[in-house]
């Protein structure tokens, strides 16, 4: 009988204590997540080290189609919902998603441009894309930036400064 | 035992909060100083790890002596070897669409066009509807081509190549395009094409409507179109030049059946420059001029034709202000008369929410009684007055009232409406 009875308490005890665990987990994880700089990649390849804001906006919006020797500037993007995707929007273009849907539509029409930015799925496609494209750009956290591509800076300023465009 | 351990770990998990919550006020924004610049030093650990990487494979790349190590990473392909993530083959279609109802009160009735019926009050058309295709070839080049079946006033349908290009750009100072193009007459035959989803009103300014309407600009042609940029700094300075042949035929719009004219246009040369300033994002200045030879047919003369523009738009996703002047010149070379066609337009427009967008737009052109091509047009003037709702991202709604003033001819109040769509 004194044995059940300590069993009970031991089964209570240890309900406790997981239900604390649980608790301070569910604390933790309605934490936002930090938030890291987003980066302006571009293959190693290139020669370009720094990039003003306005020509990043030139780049991302298909006004500046060309690096320096003709080659020509391969945009990537994030499909719609990422992170990278509404800095691009917020931060360098200044339009909502829908904006931006509607001025490339125009854009192409116009015949200014050869192709809109391909959109892809993950940082890692992004990554993979960069590597593989001489003329590549893509923005893309700095926590999922690898070896492999080059950072730019812009208006001087290295992601994670102060000072920075995109945070 | 147990009991103990547990009671230690209530209590500290509960000693932990309380402690943070009445740390000192100084320490806590030491705290977060300290996370921030740890967030920063991390970011930079990155950037030098990335940095290093790349010295690394240069550094091993440039000793001598030294067998080349294969790369970690694929970084360029050779030519040929691998194609680009853009470089995606086939070709891409799009189309434009659109159903009008338009009403008014001419008296006597104009000329058909877009479809509607000469002399109707009030009748739906279709107008246009356009295919454009698109297909990349390699990196620079590519074919564009945009194709247009147009609405009758008897529901049958013409086809027209409205654009037919190969397109190749060398880099962002000269980019070339070979085939059937939309002239460079004017900011708004270059940016709007068919397809009138694409613009806010629903229909095109008299001095740019496609001629083949009514329009005043040659607004085709066939040859060679060069654009690009000219280094100058946050002036942005672009320019264009054209030289082709273009085939006007174009209808007399003051009259149902009152025919047309083929004016048999020479060769073309246009040459155009225009600023896009780094310190105004949208905004665009520029001019340009344009010059050929017209032999219209059952005329009996030749005529000199010049077009000088200019124009100052501002143009941004929410607001949009278009301002366009041209000054049309023909010269009868038989006579030596000279006969001047001043026109302008102006289009004002701000969107409300994700959805609205009231516009405003007024419109002028003045072409003399006796102008051999422009005779049918005269003096024309006024205000326009619309509202656009975007359904969604591919249909939009439009909504637009009209005033037409015209020389010894009664005012003319139109009402369009319009579906137009994408797909």
């Amino acid at each position: 009988m004194i044995m059940t009875k300590t069993h009970h308490k031991q089964r209570i005890g240890w309900g406790a204590a997981a239900l604390l665990l649980l608790l301070a987990c569910g604390l933790f994880a309605q934490q936002p997540p930090p938030t890291t700089d987003v980066a302006v990649i571009v293959n190693p390849l290139n020669p370009v080290e720094s990039i003003s804001s306005a020509d990043l906006h030139k780049i991302f919006a298909g006004e500046k189609q060309s690096w320096g020797g003709n080659q020509p500037v391969f945009v990537f993007v994030r499909a719609p919902q990422a992170r990278e995707r509404e800095v691009l929007l917020e931060r360098v273009m200044h339009m909502t998603e829908s904006e931006y849907r509607q001025y490339w539509v125009k854009k192409l029409y116009s015949g200014e441009v050869q192709h809109e930015p391909l959109a892809l799925m993950s940082n890692g496609m992004q990554l993979e894309a960069v590597r593989s494209d001489k003329g590549g750009i893509a923005l893309i956290s700095m926590q999922d930036v690898h070896p492999g591509v080059k950072v730019l800076k812009i208006d001087g300023h290295l992601p994670g400064t102060p000072g920075y465009l995109l945070k | 035992m147990y009991q103990s351990f547990i009671l230690l770990i209530v209590v500290l998990c509960f000693s932990c909060p309380s402690y943070a919550q009445t740390a000192d006020p100084v320490d806590q924004e030491t705290v977060r100083a300290l996370v921030k610049e740890v967030r920063e030093l991390k970011a930079r650990v990155v950037v030098l790890e990335t940095k290093l990487g790349q010295a690394e494979e240069r550094a091993a790349a440039l000793e001598p002596g030294k067998p080349a190590e294969p790369p970690r990473e694929p970084t360029q392909p050779a030519a040929g070897e691998r194609e680009s993530f853009n470089v995606l083959h086939g070709i891409k279609i799009q189309g434009f669409g659109e159903l009008s109802n338009r009403t008014n009160d001419a008296r006597p009735p104009e000329g058909a066009s877009f479809g509607f019926r000469a002399g109707s009050a009030s009748n739906f058309a279709i107008g246009d509807v356009d295919l454009f295709l698109t297909s990349q070839i390699t990196r620079k080049a590519k074919v564009l081509a945009e194709v247009a079946f147009s609405e009758t006033d008897t529901q049958e349908f013409e086809t027209d190549v409205e654009r037919m290009l190969l397109k190749y750009d060398l880099n962002d100072h000269l980019k070339m395009s070979f085939g059937r193009f939309h002239t460079a007459t004017s900011y708004y035959n270059s940016i709007y094409h068919h397809g009138l989803w694409l613009q806010t009103a629903a229909d095109r300014p008299l001095s740019v409507e496609f001629s083949d309407h009514g329009g005043l600009l040659p607004s085709q042609a066939v040859g060679v179109s060069l654009t690009g940029s000219i280094p100058s700094g946050a002036l942005g300075l672009n320019y264009n030049f054209e030289y082709g042949s273009a085939s006007t035929i174009r209808p007399f719009i003051n009259a149902p059946d009152a025919g047309e004219v083929h004016e048999h246009n020479g060769n073309e040369i246009t040459a155009g420059l225009f600023a896009k300033p780094d310190w105004l994002p949208g905004l665009e200045i520029g001019g340009s001029f344009y010059h050929d030879r017209l032999d219209p047919e059952n005329t009996g003369v030749h005529i000199g034709q010049s077009i000088g523009s200019a124009h100052v738009v501002y143009a941004t996703p929410k607001f949009e202000f278009i301002n366009e002047a041209f000054f049309i010149q023909h010269e009868v070379q038989e006579t030596g008369q000279t006969f001047n066609t001043p026109a302008f337009y102006s289009l004002i427009s701000h969107k409300f929410g994700d959805k609205w967008r009231p516009y405003f737009r007024y419109q002028y052109a003045n072409a003399s009684d006796f102008s051999p091509l422009f005779a049918d047009v005269g003096l024309r003037h006024g205000p326009s007055a619309g509202i656009r709702f975007d359904y969604n991202d591919y249909i939009a709604f439009k909504a637009q009232y009209d005033h037409t003033l015209r020389r010894r001819l009664p005012d003319i109040h139109g009402l369009w409406l319009q579906l137009a769509f994408r797909f």
